[in-house]
């Protein structure tokens, strides 16, 4: 049991949402300057 | 709760009258019809960032979905999960700079706009157009219920006068200053939105003794899971139902994957996309927008579920007795307990900018689809100021009365049946459009049709939750659902979406080397 969840499934999704808010962060400053594109569909 | 009334009422006026001052600095900017519709097209990113995640996330979230939390447990953390990865990252990366490239070229300026634009269809844009005006009023209300359930304790005003106080102060700002005025709000309520929940995560666990201790506190709370809803699958509080148990599939299907995936397809969504400049003001505002997620809808989780081992430590009750059995009203009820005066002042203003962030998203997206759409459709009117004024109070108007209409706990539920509705109607038809080479008008017609149909006959007829309080199956075929469990169960996204997403692939796939390539308008 960690911090008093005792299910996987649970600390899993917490995990989850901590890892993906910091991605976030993460492909914000790599792509803070990114090129344009110039194509369309 | 023992706000000094006047405090409350000065510091909820200024913060009205600063919004109403932001408002009018949107209104000064707004000079043309692309301003009122899609903001100009310039963006600063912290802008769209605010507005996208302040518009996402309304009182839905935190007074519908939070009291679901406090009901089922932190197993909705998983919505968090689809909320950043799915309505954040996926969103911005994938749809969001396709549609900011394309809303760009075509000039368009809505929703069921684009629509008509890529796949050169006026129909579709009726059609995307009248889904909108048809079901967006539903997600309005239940917005509108959200603020008016903790507005109307803590302000001690009526039910019926804060439904009507906060439709029409919201409106004031929109009808007037457009997406510009929106956006600048949104901003600004965003922040708060900030600060309010930060605020809240910290004095909740303070409240339960601690983050291990208060976690532990509800652990220990399982036995306590009332009967009723431990026979359909739940297990705790801090445990997932289990596996395909009733409790599992509204968990999973309804909240999790309908309003996770939902988002995707939201047109007062999209629009955000077309206000940026350039991609890069999107990568800018993916890196503020998933943090801004995380601390709306996974503080809202977690403090929900929380809640119970308040209640029980301080009245030995569940979140969901003492709320007197409506989910709606624990939230607001643990706030005015369990917070500091000065903090029901501060979550009162934070779910007042939530609220009226979503609403003002809300009713421009309906005013300009009734407008520009609809009614005025390849007129000259469709681009005209004042008529996008018209329609933004029509749609007001008819939103408040659907929202004095609807039953109790509702909020949860109306906006996942929104979501839901506009992943199964619009979601293949937008993702397709965006990325393919030939989009097959025939093809994003028949999806959106047989999404939309299926999403309502699965809703009316066989989806307990919603085919029972509508009462039509029971009028027409004598029971409340056409199938057993656990079809009974199962959320109609799981079923509509796919539909439509196997229409649109194959008609695209079947139709796409029939249909000569479009000629790309000129920038």
């Amino acid at each position: 049991m960690l911090l008093g969840i005792p299910d996987p499934q649970i600390l899993i999704g917490y995990g989850l949402a901590v890892g993906l808010a910091l991605a976030c962060i993460v492909y914000g400053y790599l792509y803070w300057n990114e090129e344009e594109k110039t194509n369309g569909s | 709760m023992a706000v000094n009334p006047f405090t409350m009422t000065v510091l909820v006026l200024i913060y009205l009258a600063a919004t109403l001052v932001i408002g009018y600095l949107g209104y000064k900017k707004t000079k043309s019809s692309e301003d009122y519709l899609v903001a100009g097209r310039c963006s600063h990113p912290v802008l769209i960032a605010l507005s996208y995640g302040a518009t996402f996330i309304s009182t839905s979230a935190i007074i519908g979905f939070g009291g679901q939390a406090a009901n089922l447990g932190m197993g909705l953390i998983w919505l968090t999960v689809l909320n950043i990865g799915i309505g954040i990252l996926l969103a911005f990366i994938m749809f969001g700079k396709k549609t900011r490239e394309i809303g760009h070229r075509l000039s368009a300026v809505t929703f069921p706009d684009l629509m008509c634009k890529i796949y050169k269809s006026p129909m579709l844009q009726y059609i995307s157009g009248f889904i909108i005006v048809i079901s967006m009023p539903l997600y309005t209300a239940a917005i509108l219920i959200g603020g008016a359930r903790f507005i109307q304790p803590t302000l001690n005003i009526s039910y019926e006068g804060s439904l009507i106080l906060f439709a029409v102060i919201t409106a004031i700002y929109v009808v007037f200053g457009g997406l510009i005025a929106v956006m600048y709000t949104d901003a600004f309520q965003g922040t708060i939105m900030f600060i309010g929940m930060t605020v809240l995560l910290v004095l909740s666990y303070i409240a339960v003794g601690g983050i291990t201790a208060g976690n532990t506190a509800l652990t220990n709370m399982a036995n306590l899971v009332p009967k009723a809803l431990a026979d359909q699958g739940m297990t705790g509080w801090t445990t997932m139902p289990s596996l395909g148990s009733p409790i599992w599939f509204t968990l999973v299907t309804t909240i999790v994957l309908g309003v996770g995936i939902g988002v995707l397809a939201q047109p007062q969504l999209v629009v955000r996309f077309m206000t940026a400049k350039d991609n890069k003001s999107l990568n800018r505002a993916i890196l503020i927008g998933g943090p801004f997620i995380l601390m709306m809808t996974g503080v809202a989780f977690t403090v929900g579920a929380l809640t119970n081992v308040y209640f029980f430590q301080t009245s030995g009750q569940l979140a969901i007795t003492a709320a007197g059995g409506n989910v709606d009203a624990i939230m607001p009820l643990f706030i005015n307990q369990a917070m500091p005066d000065i903090f029901v002042v501060v979550f009162l203003l934070t779910l007042l900018a939530a609220a009226m962030s979503t609403l003002s998203a809300l009713y421009h997206a309906m005013g300009t689809a009734l407008v520009c759409d609809l009614w005025g459709r390849g007129r000259e009117c469709a681009l005209s100021l004042r008529h996008h004024q018209y329609g933004i109070i029509v749609m007001m108007v008819l939103s408040t009365l659907l929202a004095y209409l609807l039953p109790i706990s509702i909020i949860a539920r109306a906006t996942a049946m929104f979501m839901g509705l506009c992943a199964a109607a619009f979601l293949p038809a937008f993702a397709v459009g965006v990325y393919a080479k030939v989009p097959v008008t025939k093809a994003a017609l028949y999806s959106m049709i047989s999404g939309a149909v299926i999403w309502f006959a699965w809703t009316a007829f066989i989806h307990v939750a919603e085919s029972k309080p509508l009462g039509l199956c029971q009028a027409i075929f004598g029971k409340a659902s056409l199938l057993p469990l656990p079809w009974s169960v199962v959320d109609p996204i799981v079923i509509a979406l796919p539909i439509s997403m196997i229409v649109m692939v194959v008609m695209q796939l079947q139709y796409s080397k029939k249909q000569p390539a479009a000629p790309a308008p000129a920038a």
